[in-house]
């Protein structure tokens, strides 16, 4: 039977051969790759919103505290997204008539609650709760950025899994005491001293010979001790697929 | 196939989430492929060729990779805040109210879960004595009721929507002139019984302003027997009380007092008081206390099933059976008694003689339908034994009016309306054209009134023959007021504003009595703020109402303790009991459906779906019969393959004829059934109770009608309302499938295919004896090799505590030594020679598994969450089942999916058999609830090839629902069977109301994915959150699971073992506790406590 290809096809077959693993491969990165780009995952992505609310002149400007507006987050899952009333709180004495606040005016008079686009979305299957990474002193920022230097609010966390894994896997690299929580500023360089908001118990024993001391001023050495001393528990417990599916 | 190959019909449904119910059943045998989709699945609508099919496929496996990869991991949605925010409301955090269900009249105070304004979830309230924290299934699934898509939407005149101002003017303008009442307008008003305080205070102004007004209560389940009962015997009405802590011996007349009637879930709680023995000090009683209580009833129910001694006897007879007792106990002067059947008649004496001993601490409860001399029997020897004072207490009636006979009101009400002379009737949330007997021709005699007005949830059957019509609120969207067993009232507050505008029974009658509109929290609170004046109560009333609301209970609203004194004249007049029945001919009784009561329920899935106790039946209602009868009529029971454990079940058609009155029906077998007469069930065959659930249009019933079961009202007489001899049964060759999810099985069971005796023992029992001789019965060696050691004892215990330290009787020696004496016949004949316990005893693993499972966590926050379930206690009413389809979201499936092994309950309540069947006086019942038990060794983790299910460190078997793809290798892997497939889109995703009640802390499941018992994981990690978040370790009692906190007799503990002296911990020390299916060494984390049964050993053998 006669050769069906021409030996000058060799050199074909031969690329063939080797650039199929390589096509493969590369398309495999390339799929990764953007699975966890911006477009896929909307990180940065500006949402339209109703309000061209800026969180850079509310925070970083004015240093109005997160839980001035998001008043649950110590408490709840849910960080609340502040009702109309709290805008009016001050917008009833200054900027009251000022154009981009209509639909806030509107909203009070009518009764009609502000419908905000949803900028972190996670599935319906996770259980995200703020309360208790407040509590174990994980600061906004690792989360959601710098938002006192963000005009208009958008993701700065991939949210997937894969990214709040790698917190669960070793939290000690990412916890700050408890009263630097809300900062927005906030370094283990930065040190300071322990302050009795730091503790669970502040009348511990414990508690009482660190108040007052310098902290550890390297996040391997804080992170550590604040592991301990907020009881974080361990990578194989915080990755229970039940901690956040349920 | 037979048929010409047409390819997948699409099948037309009218409806959503009427799942499963999408087969004509006729059609049904020849043509599965009709039932293949239900609504909601994706269906091929076009031919399939060879190629075309290769094509689909191809594409789909192609695809079914790329489904993982949406862009988005969620969808784009919407952030709505509040405009002003409540103040006691914060988003993610539940909050509970206070109020309470009612049925019959009767309350029982629950508290709400609100999830931002959305009821999702009922609880028991612990302050009120009717509930003392239990609830029922019918409390937990009224709220499904609330978003209950069929509800009526709109005020209607003539069917057509109208304002409700209109239909306000249209009333007064027939009832006032000029705001004067019209003195000569014939007024009717027909409701249920009330207790509400409120809505009688309206509705006896009404009655003082119209002279000629009079006010009917009709209520089918009606109480008439027990009021007469006690004016017989007292003279006058009083209501009776039951304190089952104090009661020694209880003796049960054909009455579920455990699961049905005023008070019961306080009942049961009391009654289950009396059965935990313990070895462990501190709870339960020692074995000494344990009650005895005999049963004798005609159809099996939750406390015939929990008793020591079920006699199983017609309703007819029990009246005999009761003189022949009181004559043994010395009443000499009982009108004499009628035949009794032998074995019923020899256990007279020892009954007799029990109650004599335990003098002053005895109960009789008798059924409410007995007849009125039964009752007053009753009354009379709780006297005789100085009962009174002790386990039986007499109040002043709770009713608002508990005079008069509501039956005869109802007839009278129907004469009058025939004869033209009630010109105006309000029907206030009843529902006389379905539930009035079959000879009183209610639904022809409202024709001839000229203005009927209808209040009601539902467009039903008697708000069609009304002209105006007006949506009732749901109880949880209004104010009002209600009695509890004892008197005690609760403020219902709503927890929602009304979805679709309706009104509560008092705003419609405050509305007409006296314009401007007012809301029913003015109403009702203006009511008790008169009654607060005049009953001249210190302090402030702004206090008193904010206190009251909110604890659920008004303080001292219980009814006055009365001690009347007891009458025997009625004896004279006493009716001559039947003789023995004729041949041929059968005593019919009817009984209210356990779960759908009077039939108002029929339009819930959650309790047409729910197997009623006992008799494990779904969606259906059936001729209940004992196997005696049954062979006597040839009529059998074809389970096909499944054994009778799940699913089909196809029986015979019976024609049944009572008093001229025919109905079609299935028949059904019921072990323990008494002889000689058959029970059906009230409630089913409502042709307008709502189109979603109860209207069948593919499934139709066994008379060919679109509707749930076949209606037993049909049969109902005046003259007796619950049954009578003269039942003529007629086998036809017609046969009409059931859903019921366990037909028969017993702990020994003969497998359907290959024939062999399996015994598992699942379900351990003993007498107090057996328990007195040998504590660790339920511990069969050979069977429990992982169970001793490790169950029991449990891993890692935190240091410094031994295992053995708790109790004494729990030495292995000492056990051991006593098993070779007491049971040597049950397979243990090995030797142990080390001085200490069985070597064969030993844990088949050389691991702790926990102790791995996370090493690095701190030894303080290692949790081992554990169940056990006390068998003694539990009475398998199924209040369980309903509250873990409430707060796990899980779906519905319909009856048709039932048939296939489908139904998606996490908690299975087994009902198993010990005995022969056709003896009813030895067959026994055991309930044993069976969900996940979490096994420390799960065999379904180690074979899902994606990790969907997995251990988490505190020993829970998780279930990643989002990474499941639906191999079922772990369904299979599972030797408990306690994993449900979704095998279609069983969860409604479309129907909006529905939504609205679901749990927002649980995924709602969609197809294709496993699911199960979690141990209400949500609750765990919530409170782990809060204490964490205090920086303090979980309280033993903190966590509650919904099947836990259901449970009316407490038989369900929930907690961490690896604290001692938790209650799971102790639980799980007593002698009696045993893993199911421990021998598989899979070491459940959910155990049982072995059924204690506490008989008498003078009743005669067998029985």
């Amino acid at each position: 039977m006669p050769q069906v290809f021409p030996k000058a096809l060799n050199p074909i077959a031969k690329v063939v051969v080797l650039g199929f693993p390589l096509l493969l491969g590369s398309a495999g990165l390339t799929g990764a790759a953007f699975y966890r780009s911006s477009y896929a995952t909307g990180v940065d992505e500006i949402l339209p919103q109703p309000v061209a609310f800026s969180h850079a002149h509310h925070v970083g400007q004015l240093g109005i505290d997160c839980r001035y507006c998001h008043t649950s987050v110590e408490n709840s899952s849910s960080a609340n997204i502040p009702p109309t009333k709290t805008c009016m709180n001050c917008h009833q004495q200054i900027w009251q008539g000022a154009d981009m606040l209509a639909p806030v005016r509107e909203s009070y008079r009518q009764d009609k609650p502000i419908e905000w686009n949803r900028v972190h979305n996670v599935p319906h299957y996770v259980y995200f709760n703020h309360s208790i990474h407040i509590a174990k002193g994980v600061g906004c920022v690792e989360c959601h950025g710098r938002v006192d230097q963000v005009n208009l609010t958008k993701q700065h966390a991939t949210l997937l899994m894969e990214w709040c894994i790698a917190c669960h896997r070793e939290p000690e690299k990412f916890l700050r005491p408890r009263s630097e929580v809300f900062s927005m500023t906030w370094t283990p360089a930065k040190g300071g001293v322990w302050q009795p908001e730091d503790f669970f118990h502040a009348d511990s024993p414990e508690a009482q010979t660190l108040i007052g001391t310098p902290r550890p001023t390297t996040q391997q050495e804080l992170g550590a001790l604040l592991k301990e001393q907020y009881k974080v528990r361990d990578r194989v417990t915080l990755t229970n697929c039940s901690m956040c599916h349920r | 196939m037979t048929q010409e190959p047409t390819g997948y019909q699409r099948i037309e449904l009218p409806l959503q989430s009427s799942k499963g119910v999408s087969a004509p059943a006729a059609a049904e045998p020849d043509e599965p492929w009709r039932d293949e989709f239900p609504a909601g699945a994706m269906e091929w609508t076009d031919e399939v060729s060879r190629r075309h099919f290769l094509t689909v496929m191809g594409a789909s496996l192609a695809l079914a990779g790329a489904t993982g990869c949406n862009i988005r991991p969620a969808p784009a949605r919407k952030i709505v805040p509040y405009t002003i925010q409540p103040a006691e409301i914060t988003p993610g955090v539940p909050l509970f109210f206070a109020t309470a269900h009612s049925l019959g009249g009767f309350g029982t105070g629950i508290l709400v879960r609100s999830n931002e304004g959305r009821p999702t979830k009922i609880e028991g309230n612990p302050d009120h004595p009717s509930s003392l924290g239990g609830t029922d299934a019918i409390a937990q699934a009224s709220l499904l009721d609330l978003y209950d898509p069929d509800r009526s939407q709109s005020p209607t005149h003539n069917g057509l929507p109208i304002g409700y101002e209109q239909i306000i003017q249209a009333v007064r303008k027939e009832l006032y002139v000029l705001g004067e009442p019209k003195k000569n307008v014939r007024l009717r008003i027909l409701t249920e019984t009330v207790t509400s305080p409120t809505l009688a205070s309206y509705i006896l102004k009404l009655l003082n302003d119209f002279p000629q007004a009079k006010w009917v209560q009709h209520e089918p389940i009606s109480r008439d027997n027990v009021r007469e009962g006690s004016r017989l015997a007292f003279g006058r009405v009083v209501h009776t009380v039951y304190d089952f802590t104090q009661a020694d011996v209880v003796l049960a007349l054909d009455a579920d007092f455990l699961g049905f009637g005023p008070g019961h879930v306080r009942y049961a709680h009391d009654f289950a008081s009396r059965r935990k023995v313990r070895v462990d000090s501190r709870e339960g009683i020692k074995p000494d206390q344990m009650n005895r209580l005999y049963a004798v009833e005609s159809m099996p129910t939750s406390t015939g099933s929990a008793a020591d001694h079920r006699l199983a006897l017609p309703s007819s007879m029990i009246d005999s059976f009761l003189r022949d007792v009181a004559r043994e106990l010395g009443l000499s002067q009982v009108p004499p008694s009628g035949p009794l059947p032998p074995v019923v008649q020899s256990s007279v004496r020892p009954i007799a003689d029990d109650l004599k001993e335990r003098k002053g601490r005895v109960a009789i409860v008798v059924g409410e339908h007995l007849p009125p001399t039964v009752h007053a029997l009753a009354h009379l020897l709780h006297h005789h034994l100085k009962a009174v004072g002790t386990t039986v207490r007499y109040t002043e009636p709770i009713e608002v009016r508990p005079e008069g006979d509501r039956l005869i009101d109802l007839k009278t009400l129907v004469r009058e309306m025939q004869q033209k002379q009630v010109d105006v009737l309000l029907i206030l949330s009843s529902n006389p054209a379905y539930t009035a007997p079959a000879d009183v021709p209610f639904s022809e005699a409202i024709r001839s009134v000229p203005f009927k007005l209808h209040l009601g949830t539902h467009q039903d059957e008697t708000a069609v023959l009304c002209e105006w019509h007006v949506p009732e609120a749901h109880y949880l969207e209004t104010w009002g007021d209600v009695r509890g067993h004892d008197g005690t009232v609760t403020i219902q507050q709503p927890l929602i504003a009304p979805l679709y505008g309706g009104k509560s029974a008092v705003e419609l009658l405050a509305d007409i009595t006296a314009a401007p509109y007012r809301e029913g929290y003015d109403i009702v609170r203006d009511y008790w703020r008169q009654r607060f004046a005049a009953e001249k109560r210190g302090g402030i009333f702004d206090i008193f109402w904010q206190e009251s609301v909110r604890r659920g209970t008004l303080a001292g609203t219980a009814a006055a303790t009365i001690t009347p004194s007891v009458q025997t004249d009625w004896m004279a007049n006493a009716p001559v009991l039947p003789s023995a029945p004729v041949e041929g001919q059968f005593e019919i009784n009817f009984r209210p459906d356990p779960l759908l009561y009077d039939g108002r329920y029929a339009n819930n899935g959650w309790l047409q779906e729910c197997p009623k106790p006992v008799t494990r039946m779904t969606w259906d209602n059936a001729v209940y019969m004992s196997p005696n009868t049954a062979a006597r009529l040839g009529i059998k029971i074809n389970f096909r393959w499944t054994g009778g454990e799940h699913g089909r079940a196809e029986v015979p058609v019976v024609e049944l004829k009572y008093r001229d009155r025919t109905v079609r029906a299935p028949a059904w077998i019921l072990p323990g059934h008494a002889d000689g007469c058959i029970t059906v069930h009230l409630g089913f065959g409502r042709t307008r109770a709502g189109k979603h659930v109860a209207t069948t249009p593919h499934l139709p019933n066994a008379e060919g009608k679109p509707v749930r079961g076949f209606n037993a009202y049909a049969l109902r007489t005046s003259d007796d309302l619950w049954g009578g001899r003269g039942a003529v049964i007629n086998v036809t060759s017609q046969t009409y499938f059931l859903a019921c999810v366990q037909g028969r099985w017993y702990t020994t069971q003969r497998d359907p295919i290959s024939g062999l005796e399996m015994d598992r023992k699942p379900v351990r029992y003993g007498t107090l004896d057996d328990y007195r001789k040998f504590p660790q019965f339920a511990k069969i060696p050979p069977m429990a090799a992982g169970e001793w050691e490790l169950i029991n004892e449990n891993v890692p215990m935190p240091k410094g505590h031994e295992g053995h330290s708790a109790t004494t009787s729990h030495d292995p020696e000492h056990s051991h030594k006593h098993h070779h004496e007491a049971a040597p016949g049950n397979g243990h004949n090995g030797e142990h020679h080390d001085g200490h316990h069985d070597p064969r005893l030993r844990p088949l693993t050389m691991y702790k598994p926990t102790e791995t499972l996370a090493p690095d966590l701190r030894p303080e926050q290692r949790r081992r969450w554990a169940m056990a379930i006390d068998l003694s206690a539990c009475t398998g009413c199924s209040a369980c089942v309903i509250a873990c389809v409430s707060e796990n979201n899980t779906p519905v499936v319909g009856k048709y999916e039932v048939t296939r092994g489908r139904l998606m309950h996490w908690i299975n309540i087994d009902r198993y058999y010990v005995g022969p069947e056709d003896k009813p006086e030895q067959l026994q019942t055991y309930f044993q609830p069976r969900m996940c038990v979490q096994c420390e060794n799960a065999p379904c983790e180690v074979v899902c090839p994606v990790g969907a299910t997995a251990h988490s460190s505190d020993g829970l078997n998780d279930m990643a629902y989002n990474r499941c793809v639906g191999t079922r290798y772990c369904s299979n892997n599972c030797p408990y069977k306690v994993r449900r497939f979704n095998f279609l889109t069983y969860a409604d995703w479309s129907t909006g109301t529905l939504k609205l009640g679901r749990n927002p802390e649980v995924t709602v499941r969609s197809r294709g994915v496993m699911e199960k018992c979690t141990f209400c994981v949500q609750r765990i990690r919530y409170a782990e959150i809060v204490a964490e978040r205090e920086g303090r370790s979980i309280r033993d009692g903190e966590i509650v699971t919904a099947c836990q906190a259901a449970c009316p007799s407490g038989a369900i503990v929930f907690g961490d073992l690896n604290d001692p002296d938790s209650v799971v911990s102790r639980w799980k020390k007593e002698p009696t506790n045993y893993g199911l299916l421990a021998e598989l060494n899979t070491r459940p984390r959910l155990t049982y406590l072995a059924a204690l049964r506490n008989p008498n050993p003078k009743m005669p053998k067998g029985a």
